[in-house]
């Protein structure tokens, strides 16, 4: 496949692209911010597992220093390239210093919006990664709830998977108004069947603590109110959001699109910064993975060395020896 | 349509599941096998072979089983019985089974207990369990009562990705986490004083770059092995963990995996590893590969289990494939590459050719025209005979069987041939065949009766000689039968030849791609008088040849039939007959199965080999009926197995180009090459096949898209399933005939897949995969469904033909054949021929080049096929198929699917169309009308009527935009909003007041309504031309959040009933009918994202089948 047949199959990775932003995922918050006007007011935002840093780019333009008044902080456990107008922390979601330090940022003000795009790197086994993104949403809204001003709002990525009205049901008790909303950038054909809580107005029960030394646990099914297999399930209201006019992510366009712009390939902007594999890359390049031991890296002189059955009895002939004095190997 | 008050809904159960294998654990002589929520237990014997003794239902509920730990019994007898801890997911259960005189028992189970977080890891400890939460914390549990007895978090709550624990005690337990911080962290949960006070970590070990997935203690060396996401495995010395404080010292990094590591686990010698590759690895503890096991297919390994006794490793993967290994340690004992150290001062020259008679003799000729001969049990060489006419230009080939028959045969490029029996070369025959090069030499038996040889000389003619030898065996007579002429081309000359069972003919293959059949006795045939047919043949060809050629006293033979260029350019490289199918190998990566009938020759279906194997060199049949496939990966030779897509062997011997021989018999494989100026012979004992077993079969490597129902075998009493097949207690219905389901399932893994699902069993049995596809396969849909020989055969079978279609704008027409074979384990055979394909870019560059005008291809896929059967039905049926890029395109199955053709598209959705189902609407006194629904991405549905699109005059169509172009539709009939966005399920059912329709939708809500079809009385249509139907929409009722996540199956089962499926795993019954429709029932299914769903009524006895396609299959079944 030649570099072009992404750019073909996914309309919005190239118009990511082709417009600067890190990754295609920018056009999701600006979608949902269409529809929810989400940086309506803000001034303080803060962006959660923000590598590679597309929301950021999206928050700081939105909301950011140009006007004097916003401030944008990213989060991200990964060292993210730097970006103008937004203050980065690298750090863990799960530590109190971060939120303290978010907080230092917004000289003691608490955030307005908490955003987080974060997914773990899937495995594969749908359940284990289905866990792994509740416990990054749940860890996120942990530090939301460290961080978030009453009222404020808090947008996650979640999986629709077997266990997500568990995950409604923990963000109904921190939040009025929760929603699903799908960004008509996300495809109808991802494997990962994503989707975003919008929740709004943050208003944590009476008494609570926020408390960072314990992690927020998922909901369990309950026999009354949330179903495992019966009627009654909390499943929040669905919303699509973006234009029906805009580019439908799902369909293939030509590379020449409508609008006459003429193709032109255009380089990803912001390639991942030292991945995890990045020393096994190296060493593969350089040959120098281990390989496993072939037979014929065996040095075998003669054919004795196969075994019993075959190996007749030895005749001694001039050129039998002849062979075994050579003492040829064949592991060149 | 009023249901009773006491009528009862149906209730789906799971009845079978193909799901990843995701826990592996032997137990004795007992492997446990963990699927979705069951455990399948397989009894081991010394041979290898393994049984499936049972599946274990239900022990997770809706978790899937992660692991088994089995409680250690003092005596150490767990050949009776054993106590079983099966957890996954936040599920742990006890289960304490027997099986004792080979029969398996469940004799006890614990409740179902649920933990508050994900268990990474379980350990025995006495009576209780300690297990590995999620958040960095341990439990102590009593899992017979259910009861948590401590809980101790440790001080840093951060989320794991693996555990494990260590210590028979609580006192002694020791944890080792694996943190998102890509560190280990070492802590002893008994320090903990007081109930639930956080305990800080002993130790911290950084080193890897990634997260650990897997880790392993072993004891007695005192090491610990982890794999990571970084693709490397560490081994660590970190003496006794149960001690605080000790060293921990990094003793290895082994970088071997191409891809992340899942598992890892430490044996006594070993270390064995698996991952995202789909490799199995052997370590040694320093670090050094032993062996590599590749077969799996698909996302990876995820489960490993070891018996180190048997030395086995056993493995299960993301496909649902269990395989077992045969651990020797280093190296391949029984196969070995030896230099057969032929240069030496007393043989001068360079050696040009090599061959092998039989896997013993080597057979190899210099440029001074010297013929050697090694025999591997004299292990010398020996000078065999000396003609200068073969030096610098030789041709050798020994002659085939187990030993060669003692014969092999020159040529040199001045049209001599030479056949020289091996052990009296003094007896050589000489023949001057022609007056130029003769290119290529090849042999063909039939039986030990009939030898033939067959040269190729200038022009194209292919000599055939006859060899046969004197009763004496001393001496052997050659004489010229007769002479073929190959098709022209630039290299025109043949490759391969081979006897086509009984004897007649001669398939033969050529340099440019063709495989030909030729008569072998062409002479008897004209004396038969169909001689003239051959003669007009040889007169067509014949056109290039001068007329020098037509004076010899020999006529030369057409073709009797050709499949012109069927292997490309770079020509074919075997043909071979085997159990009625010519099989035909070519350096297009591919081999060919073809069918010889009526004397013409036909291909049935391509298959592909493995990746990046582009030069296949042969086929060879097993004695177990496998084949195996000869080909040349890169500068490797390689001896592949289709059925386990694993490398038996793999040689190193700079490719293909060299000259190279390969043999096998029973005793041995053996292949000859040449390289640096000497002779190199890997031998292999035992043949080309490994041990290795095939525990279960694996099903698609990737996500499967489309499940479709094909029909049912019904299978008297007379063929009933031997008695070990049988399970211990009978489901009801399964008394009577014993039913067998054919189901097709298609997946991204570019496969096609036709399963069998006997009702009795419980079982799966893939019957054949179809690799045709270059790109995933989104979409099946089956039509003309019948038994093999008629209505009037008695004898169960089955035939249908399929299409599919998917990624590339791809899709291929194909016939299968489902009969009776005692010999399999599903007693099914499947033949597939494949009949046609298409491929719109190539549509495209049709148009394109004669049109001048340029579209470029933008990666359109296929997303959904409906099949419409027009009357009449020898008309052939129309094909609608839902593309992304916006279009809805039909086309036109004519010659019973030998021909499609691109009828007509329309562009009307403008979004990536997802679905279309196509329905027929009879009415009294009325033409039947052919209808089809098709749903976009943003919701809508639109329908049309494609009764009239083939009728001359037809109003149904429109011309072309532009000439060159597909006609376009005529817009739609009716056009429905239904969702807010894309639709992922349709479903139709006729019913009184006209069709109910029903649509899923990606925001979890279901829209069913009634339309209602109002045609047009006849006579008011003029001109012939008929109206359309006008259609309304009479009751529409939505439900918006009927499931947490798309609805990507529905099915409405009657007027009242309908089903559905969703990505958030339930299946859901819902009573319609009555205004909205209303919630019965739901089932939690194990299925990750089910893309597909198909429903169909078995029998009265047996009720309903559903099966559910995702990452998986999954059946569920419930009565009527």
């Amino acid at each position: 496949m030649g570099r072009t047949s992404k750019d073909k199959r996914d309309v919005y990775y190239r118009l990511a692209k082709e417009n600067g932003w890190r990754a295609r995922s920018a056009f999701k918050l600006l979608q949902l911010n269409e529809e929810f006007q989400l940086f309506q007011g803000v001034t303080r935002a803060v962006d959660l597992c923000a590598a590679p840093g597309s929301w950021s780019q999206v928050l700081s333009q939105k909301i950011g220093s140009p006007q004097g008044s916003g401030h944008v902080v990213a989060v991200d456990l990964q060292a993210m390239a730097p970006l103008p107008g937004v203050l980065q922390i690298q750090g863990d979601i799960t530590q109190l210093s971060t939120a303290k330090e978010i907080i230092r940022h917004f000289e003691g003000c608490p955030a307005d919006l908490v955003v987080c795009d974060g997914a773990p790197d899937v495995t594969g086994l749908h359940d284990v990664d289905e866990y792994m993104q509740a416990q990054l949403l749940l860890a996120a809204l942990n530090i939301a709830t460290h961080v978030l001003k009453p009222g404020g709002c808090f947008v996650a990525k979640i999986f629709r998977g077997r266990d997500v009205t568990l995950l409604y049901s923990q963000l109904r008790v921190f939040f009025s108004n929760v929603l699903c909303a799908k960004p008509r950038s996300s495809r109808n054909s991802s494997i990962a069947t994503e989707a975003f809580a919008v929740c709004q107005g943050y208003d944590p029960p009476e008494g609570f603590l926020p408390d960072l030394t314990k992690p927020l646990l998922d909901h369990s099914y309950d026999p009354d109110l949330n179903q495992l297999d019966g009627p009654t399930r909390i499943i929040v209201p669905f919303v699509a959001c973006g234009d029906l006019s805009s580019y439908d992510s799902d369909r293939s366009y030509p590379l020449d699109l409508e609008d006459g712009s003429e193709y032109k390939y255009t380089p990803p902007t912001q390639p991942p910064i030292s991945p995890p594999y990045q020393e096994a890359c190296t060493l593969k390049k350089k040959g120098r993975l281990a390989k496993e031991i072939r037979s014929q890296d065996c040095p075998i002189n003669t054919v004795n060395t196969l075994p019993q059955p075959l190996a007749a009895p030895r005749r001694h002939t001039l050129m039998a020896s002849e062979v075994e004095d050579s003492g040829m190997n064949c592991s060149a | 349509m009023e249901a009773p008050e006491d009528y009862v809904w149906p209730r789906a159960t799971s009845e079978l599941m193909l799901l990843p294998v995701t826990g592996l654990e032997c137990v004795g002589e007992r492997l446990l096998a963990g699927e979705g929520p069951d455990i399948l237990v397989y009894s081991l014997d010394f041979g290898g072979h393994l049984r499936m003794m049972k599946r274990v239902q239900n022990l997770l509920g809706h978790y899937l089983i992660h692991g088994f730990r089995v409680r250690p019994e003092p005596k150490g007898d767990l050949d009776v019985e054993a106590m079983v801890a099966v957890f996954g997911s936040k599920g742990l259960r006890v289960v304490k089974i027997s099986w004792g005189q080979g029969r398996f028992r469940e004799l006890w189970r614990s409740g179902l207990w649920n933990m508050s977080d994900w268990i990474w890891d379980a350990r025995w400890l006495e009576g209780n369990m300690a297990l590995a939460l999620g958040h960095n914390s341990v439990v102590l549990y009593d899992p017979v009562i259910g009861c948590l007895l401590q809980d101790v978090p440790c001080t840093d709550r951060c989320t794991l990705s693996a555990a494990c624990l260590v210590g028979d005690t609580w006192k002694e337990l020791t944890i080792v986490a694996g943190a998102v911080s890509n560190q280990l962290l070492i802590w002893y949960p008994a320090a903990a004083l007081v109930d639930s006070k956080p305990v800080a970590p002993d130790r911290r070990v950084s080193g890897h770059m990634g997260a650990v997935f897997s880790m392993s203690y072993l004891e007695s060396k005192g090491l610990l092995a982890t794999a990571s996401e970084d693709r490397s495995v560490r081994i660590w010395k970190v003496g006794d963990l149960r001690v605080p404080g000790g060293r921990v010292q990094n003793i290895g990094h082994c970088f071997g995996h191409s891809a992340r590591v899942w598992q890892v686990k430490l044996l006594e010698n070993y270390l064995v590893s698996a991952g995202e590759d789909c490799v199995c690895l052997v370590w040694s503890h320093e670090g050094e590969i032993l062996q590599a096991f590749r077969g799996h297919q698909g996302r990876g390994i995820r489960a490993l289990a070891a018996h180190e006794r048997q030395a086995w490793v056993i493995t299960g993967g993301d496909d649902s494939g269990i395989r077992l290994w045969h651990l020797v340690g280093r190296g391949h004992p029984g196969s070995g590459v030896s230099a057969l150290c032929f240069k030496s001062p007393s043989r001068p020259g360079a050696l040009k050719a090599v061959t092998l008679a039989g896997s013993w003799r080597v057979l190899a000729v210099t440029d001074s025209g010297v013929l050697y001969l090694y025999d591997l049990e004299v292990k010398c060489w020996e000078q065999l005979l000396e003609d200068t006419r073969f030096q610098s230009y030789c041709l050798l080939e020994a002659a085939p069987g187990p030993e060669g028959f003692g014969l092999c045969a020159m040529a040199n490029g001045e049209g001599h041939v030479k056949v020289v029996p091996i052990n009296t070369p003094t007896a050589a025959v000489d023949l001057a065949l022609f007056p130029g090069k003769v290119h290529s030499l090849s042999w063909a038996l039939r039986g030990y009766e009939e030898l033939l040889l067959l040269a190729s000389g200038p022009g194209g003619v292919v000599a055939c000689l006859e060899i046969t030898a004197a009763p004496s065996g001393k001496a052997i007579f050659v004489t010229e039968r007769c002479r073929y002429l190959l098709p022209p081309s630039k290299q025109r000359w043949h490759t391969c030849s081979a006897f086509l069972p009984p004897g007649d003919f001669l398939v033969c293959g050529d340099r440019r791609g063709s495989v030909l059949l030729f008569p072998s006795r062409p002479a008897l045939l004209q004396d038969l008088g169909l001689g003239g047919q051959a003669e007009a043949g040889a007169g067509e060809l014949g056109g290039g040849g001068d007329s020098g050629e037509e004076e010899t006293a020999l006529t030369e033979w057409g073709p009797v039939s050709i499949l012109r260029s069927l292997h490309g350019k770079q020509g074919v490289t075997s043909v071979t007959c085997h159990g009625g199918y010519v099989y035909s190998t070519g350096r297009d990566g591919a081999y060919y199965q073809l069918l010889v009938r009526g004397g013409q020759l036909q291909p049935v279906l391509r298959r592909k080999c493995c990746r990046g194997m582009n030069w296949v060199a042969g086929l060879r049949v097993m004695a177990d009926g496998n084949t195996v496939i000869l080909g040349f990966h890169a500068n490797e030779f390689v001896v592949w197995s289709p059925r386990s897509h694993e490398k038996l062997h793999v040689v190193h011997c700079g490719g293909g180009h060299r000259s190279w021989a390969f043999s096998d018999t029973e005793a041995a494989m053996a292949f000859a090459y040449l390289k640096d100026g000497d002779v190199l012979l890997y031998r292999a004992l035992g043949g080309c096949t490994r041990p290795h077993v095939i525990l279960r079969e694996s099903l698609h490597g990737r996500e499967i898209t489309c499940v479709r129902r094909v029909g049912t075998i019904t299978l008297g009493p007379e063929f009933e399933l031997p008695s070990f097949m049988q399970p211990e207690d009978l489901e009801p219905g399964s008394e009577g005939p014993s039913l067998i389901d054919v189901v097709i399932t298609c997946s991204e893994d570019t496969t096609i897949c036709i399963l069998a699902l006997p009702t009795a069993t419980g079982s799966a049995h893939a019957l054949t995969a179809v690799c045709n596809h270059i790109s995933s396969v989104r979409a099946v849909a089956v039509w003309g469904v019948g038994t093999p020989a008629g209505p009037q055969d008695a004898r169960p079978g089955l035939t249908a033909h399929v299409v599919s279609a998917g990624g590339r704008a791809e899709m291929h027409c194909f016939n299968i054949m489902v009969t009776l074979d005692p010999s399999t384990p599903s007693r099914l055979a499947c033949h597939v021929t494949h009949l046609a394909s298409h491929r719109l870019d190539e549509d495209w560059d049709c148009q394109r080049s004669r049109r001048r005008m340029v579209k470029v291809d933008p990666e359109t896929r296929y997303m959904c096929l409906a099949v419409c059967e027009l009357d009449p039905p020898d008309l052939g049926p129309l094909v609608a198929a839902a593309c992304s890029d916006g279009a809805v395109r039909l086309f036109h199955l004519q010659d019973s699917g030998r021909r499609l053709q691109l009828l007509a598209e329309t562009f009307h959705h403008q979004r990536c169309v997802l679905k279309v189902h196509s329905f027929t609407h009879q009415a009294p006194n009325q033409r039947r009308r052919l209808l089809l629904c098709s749903a976009a991405t943003d919701g809508s549905l639109a329908f049309w009527d494609l009764t009239t699109v083939l009728d001359h005059g037809s109003a149904a169509l429109e011309p072309p935009a532009e000439p060159g172009l597909p006609s376009r539709w005529a817009p739609p009939c009716l056009t429905v909003q239904a969702h807010s966005c894309g639709v992922n399920s349709l479903h139709t059912l006729p019913t009184r007041e006209g069709h109910l329709v029903a649509s899923g939708s990606e925001d979890g809500s279901l829209h069913v309504f009634v339309l209602a079809v109002e045609l047009p009385e006849q006579h008011e249509a003029v001109g012939g031309a008929e109206l359309a139907p006008q259609l309304h929409v009479l009751e529409e009722h939505s439900v918006p959040c009927a499931h947490a996540a798309h609805v990507t199956g529905l099915h409405i089962l009657s007027p009242s009933l309908m089903v559905s499926a969703s990505i958030d795993q339930r299946l859901t019954f819902w009573r319609l009918g009555h205004g909205e429709p209303t919630f019965i029932n739901s089932t939690v299914y194990h299925v990750p994202d089910v893309a597909d769903m198909d429903c169909w009524p078995v029998s009265p006895e047996f009720g309903h089948r559903c099966a559910l396609g995702g990452q998986g299959l999954e059946v569920y079944n419930w009565y009527d």
